[in-house]
């Protein structure tokens, strides 16, 4: 059978009207999860499972596929709004949503969001569907030298990061790192850094330090600003509607996000977190001003957003054509799977073609579903914003709170939530940045272990790391993107200088 | 300073865990009848000692279901995540608690996590209530390598053990390495040179399949779809007999090519430390129920798990032997601690 | 001791001794070429290394970033007490349950703040907590603690 072929059968199931119903379903139960907090497309998913228990496979698939994108649909409305970012794939979204809903354009940023995520979703799924099984072989061809040289671009960026001092980046960055290698091993089984507690066994959770940076640290700022009367318009909502000027700088970014996104995404192990940042980074790089970044740029909250969704697509290529999860949502998604007696894998497009390409032609229908309905309730859950600011303060704390119990379940957790809430509040007084930390935290733990497999695996000899063209690529880019913005700050220096003595 | 922040964080957990007991011991054993038999009086909470999503969540939750919707309990079942080091946090969850109505599910590492050194409670601390499935091991090459069985691996890594990389899911001195150690051991290979990496997130088919290790430990479901489609091979699974089904029974086992060991990853149901034989006798029963139900066979079926029931006697005098040999293999290593 | 910078940096040297302390005391794993103390140890002496530069950083702070750090005497006192109320909920967490400490925490929360809409608030502190308690318990079956409440 011919892929022409399939692709119809997967048409029909998608337009069914079961198809389109459950789609709908999907997307709008992954919406709300996705709002709720600490719960993310993993938990969606596992919540979801035992309600497919008997449906049609491919139907409740597609509605599985729905809820998985769904949820990361919704996860950017907390991080936009209340800066408490619920999954890890959205914290990037806050850097510049936050500021933007700060401003009195609340509405304007969730809509960019929700447009954003729109065009990550389809040009992925697009892509998906061009290439997913072509792919299938650019899925597996990153071992640990090709991850460590990727983990390494990650890093170098670190120091764009911030505005201010460069060291003070460099600082936190180093914290982040020595905070991910608390925990057990997973080359050695040594235990590190955990002071006999079984809690720190498993590494502190993404979550507990994104909110306590984050949002706690917020909280405090606004307990000390509740009654600053020059802020008031922060309960504004302002319009929806985004200018052609608005439109013309998301065009960039969210063009080349789609692509970037996606296929980071289509490797296991990065997923959507590490392309959000990879997105909002190479945009921040490439931006003719840079410095608008973190204070509510369009391009800034643009980018992480079709990222990320792109990232979610990109994702199904490993687990469909594979049967590889690349992540710990994507393991649970295979769950589901297994849970409806399909085996994803090689043999999944030629054996249940209904299946393959349903859940991809669904995912056209789903993310209309997600704009169409997102769009009219923006200036509904913007409303958040108008609760007076005591009672809005009570509210994010708890929201925080329960976001860390959902997924850990243990005091432990909320205590270590509380003193990353303190060293937030510390950190911005003392004007070190909290972004290099988080990244630091992200990559330096897959960056160790990816460097230590290469190493284990060519026997200590050190020459693996540089022995492809692809990692040798990713490490001239990282050079490069370290050198052109001081060149290019030389430069314009430079200009400045002439044109003063022009004048002159 | 070490000691006064271990000091400090143990005290803490104590009275957390001290907090965490007063809401549910008020009603610890009642309902037991004069006769030794016992019901429970509230619901049945079932411990998941991981997030949500897993092995051991999968089978809570399936297991749950059963029990509730086949009217098997005449209470609801609730799943709760403990997740945190392995393992242990939800065991010290269930050890605090110490309630009957608070039973968890558990499987080898259960054995690794304490003699690792990881955790301080061991299946001496709770009380075995019974086995419900088992799964084996399978270690796949690609479908390019050169070796055709396991004893060809073994014959090279007998030779330069340096040569083969070995990956698996999970860290050194837990499920994947030790399964691949206890085969390779028997086998002759020097234990202490072989090369084991970990890598998470599906990273150790990724590897076998792009090159950047040669055997990938893992269990026997996982390589299925990739077997069927002839991207890898599988040269050996650790179970005693071939097992049933398309493609599995395919894979030859260790000991068909006379290398005598097996691997268990067995999965079954615990309760804490101190329950009364009326109590054990009625978890015993349901489970039994939940076993032989039509709807678990199917449920067993779709994840590819083996039916092996044990009951709480039987359950205990395996986990013994099973810590001894595996507690052997790792002082060899010096893992054991 | 003067600046800013060089108490930080101090803190930093003191944290990073700490770290590579507890480094160099972890278990050793003799089968890998790179075992898990090389990157605590690189990470140690590379704080060091940045803290000695903040040491001698002369840059001096923005206008703004001074201004930010100026909190009054009485704001800090407000901002231990929320923080106080916050580890007050979480050690009551699992004894009364998720329902009773939330409402007790929004209330008690956003009066202190300074919210004075009796109704408001009480509406708030006991709906927000029981619909987030009620649709986590059952819709979604991710169970909060129960506590005291009998449900």
């Amino acid at each position: 059978m011919g892929a022409m072929e399939g692709l119809m059968q997967g048409i029909q199931v998608a337009f069914s009207w079961q198809g389109i119903l459950f789609v709908l379903i999907g997307v709008v139960a992954g919406t709300l999860i996705g709002m709720m907090p600490g719960l993310g497309p993993i938990s969606a998913i596992a919540i979801m499972i035992p309600i497919t228990y008997g449906m049609d496979p491919s139907t409740a698939l597609v509605m599985m596929a729905g809820v998985y994108y769904g949820a990361v649909f919704g996860g950017s409305t907390s991080s936009i709004l209340l800066n408490a970012p619920g999954i890890s794939g959205t914290v990037a979204t806050s850097f510049d949503g936050y500021p933007m809903a700060q401003r009195g354009e609340a509405g304007k940023a969730l809509a960019i969001a929700a447009i954003s995520s729109f065009v990550g979703g389809t040009v992925s799924v697009v892509l998906l569907m061009l290439f997913a099984p072509a792919l299938s072989a650019v899925a597996v061809s990153f071992g640990p030298p090709q991850y460590f040289a990727l983990m390494f671009l990650g890093l170098t960026a670190i120091a764009s990061l911030s505005d201010g001092s460069t060291i003070k980046a460099l600082i936190t960055a180093t914290l982040g790192f020595m905070v991910a290698t608390i925990g057990i091993d997973g080359q050695t089984g040594t235990t590190r850094f955990t002071f006999g507690n079984p809690n720190l066994l498993e590494g502190i959770d993404f979550l507990v330090i994104a909110l306590g940076l984050f949002a706690l640290a917020e909280i405090c700022f606004l307990v000390i600003k509740r009654k600053d009367t020059s802020l008031q318009n922060q309960g504004d909502i302002g319009s929806l509607k985004l200018s052609k000027k608005d439109f013309k700088e998301m065009r960039g970014p969210m063009g080349r996000q789609s692509f970037l996104g996606f296929i980071l995404g289509v490797l296991p192990g990065a997923g959507a977190t590490i392309a959000s940042f990879i997105g909002y980074i190479t945009e921040k790089k490439i931006s003719k001003n840079p410095k608008e970044f973190g204070k509510g740029s369009v391009k800034g909250l643009s980018a992480p957003e079709t990222a990320n969704n792109a990232a979610t697509s990109g994702a199904f290529v490993p687990l469909l054509s594979l049967g590889i999860p690349g992540s710990g949502t994507t393991a649970v998604m295979l769950g589901a799977f297994l849970v409806l007696g399909i085996q994803p894998g090689p043999l999944l497009m030629a054996d249940r073609p209904e299946v393959f390409w349903g859940i991809i032609a669904s995912m056209y229908i789903g993310n209309i579903f997600l704009l169409v309905l997102n769009l009219p309730l923006i200036p509904y859950i913007a409303k958040i914003l108008k609760i007076a600011r005591p009672m809005l303060i009570s509210l994010v704390a708890i929201f925080s709170l329960i976001g860390v119990y959902a997924i850990s379940f243990s005091t432990f957790d909320l205590y270590l939530l509380l003193i990353f809430g303190v060293l937030g509040y510390l950190m911005r007084l003392f004007s070190f940045p909290a972004a290099p930390f988080i990244l630091a935290f992200i990559l330096g733990g897959m960056m160790e272990q990816s460097l230590r497999q290469s190493l284990t695996s060519a026997g200590g000899d050190m020459m693996i790391l540089i022995s492809d063209p692809v990692s040798i690529g990713l490490y001239i880019v990282s050079i490069l993107s370290f050198i052109v913005p001081i060149i290019r700050n030389r430069k314009e220096k430079q200009s400045d200088q002439e044109e003063k003595s022009d004048a002159s | 300073m070490k000691r006064l922040l271990m000091f400090g964080s143990l005290f803490f957990v104590l009275i957390l865990a001290a907090c965490g007991g007063d809401s549910s011991e008020t009603s610890g054993d009642s309902g037991e009848g004069g006769d030794g038999e016992w019901t429970p009086d509230q619901n049945i909470e079932i411990v998941a000692p991981a997030g949500a999503g897993g092995g051991w969540d999968t089978t809570a939750r399936s297991v749950g279901k059963v029990l509730e919707e086949e009217g098997i309990t005449e209470q609801n079942v609730g799943v709760v995540n403990k997740e945190g080091g392995g393992g242990a946090v939800g065991w010290s969850y269930i050890n605090s608690t110490n309630d009957p109505h608070n039973i968890f599910v558990s499987s080898p590492p259960l054995i690794f996590v304490p003699l690792n050194g990881q955790s301080d409670l061991s299946h001496d601390d709770f009380t075995p209530l019974a086995n419900m499935i088992a799964d084996y091991a399978a270690f796949a090459v690609a479908d390019d390598a050169k070796w055709e069985n396991l004893n060809e691996l073994f014959e090279d890594m007998k030779e330069d053990p340096s040569s083969v990389t070995v990956v698996g899911t999970s860290s050194p001195g837990s499920m994947d390495h030790m399964q691949f150690v206890k085969i390779a051991k028997e086998a002759g290979v020097d234990i202490q040179k072989i090369k084991y990496v970990s890598a998470q997130d599906g990273g150790g088919m990724t590897q076998i399949l792009n090159g950047s290790a040669d055997v990938f430990s893992t269990g026997v479901a996982e390589t299925v779809e990739q077997v069927k489609a002839g991207k890898i091979r599988v040269l050996g699974i650790t179970a005693e007999e071939r097992l049933e089904g398309e493609v599995l029974e395919d894979f030859p086992t260790a000991t068909e090519q006379g290398i005598d060991a097996t691997f268990v990853n067995w999965r079954g149901f615990f309760g804490p430390g101190d329950m009364t034989e009326g109590q054990v006798a009625y978890y015993e029963e349901k489970l039994k129920e939940v076993s032989e139900s039509e709807a678990f066979a199917d449920i067993r079926n779709n994840y590819g798990w083996d039916e092996s029931y044990m009951d709480s006697e039987e359950y205990s005098k395996f986990l013994d032997e099973q810590r001894e040999e595996l507690g052997s293999l790792m002082e060899e290593l010096g893992l054991n601690q | 001791m003067k600046t800013l910078n060089q108490k930080l940096s101090v803190f930093l040297i003191l944290l990073s001794a700490g770290y590579l302390y507890l480094s160099y005391n972890l278990k050793e794993y003799p089968y890998v070429p790179v075992d898990s103390d090389f990157l605590p140890k690189v990470l140690g002496y590379v704080l060091i290394v940045l803290a000695v530069f903040l040491f001698f950083d002369k840059s001096s702070e923005t206008e703004e970033e001074k201004e930010k750090r100026q909190v009054p005497k009485k704001e800090i006192f407000v901002l231990l007490a929320v923080g106080g109320m916050i580890f007050l909920y979480i050690f009551l967490l699992e004894i009364i349950g998720f329902v009773l400490s939330s409402s007790l925490f929004i209330f008690a929360c956003s009066w202190f703040l300074g919210y004075r809409k009796l109704k408001t608030t009480l509406l708030v502190a006991i709906l927000f907590p029981l619909i987030m308690y009620l649709s986590f318990n059952y819709l979604l079956q991710i169970r909060l603690p129960q506590g005291l409440l009998p449900f």
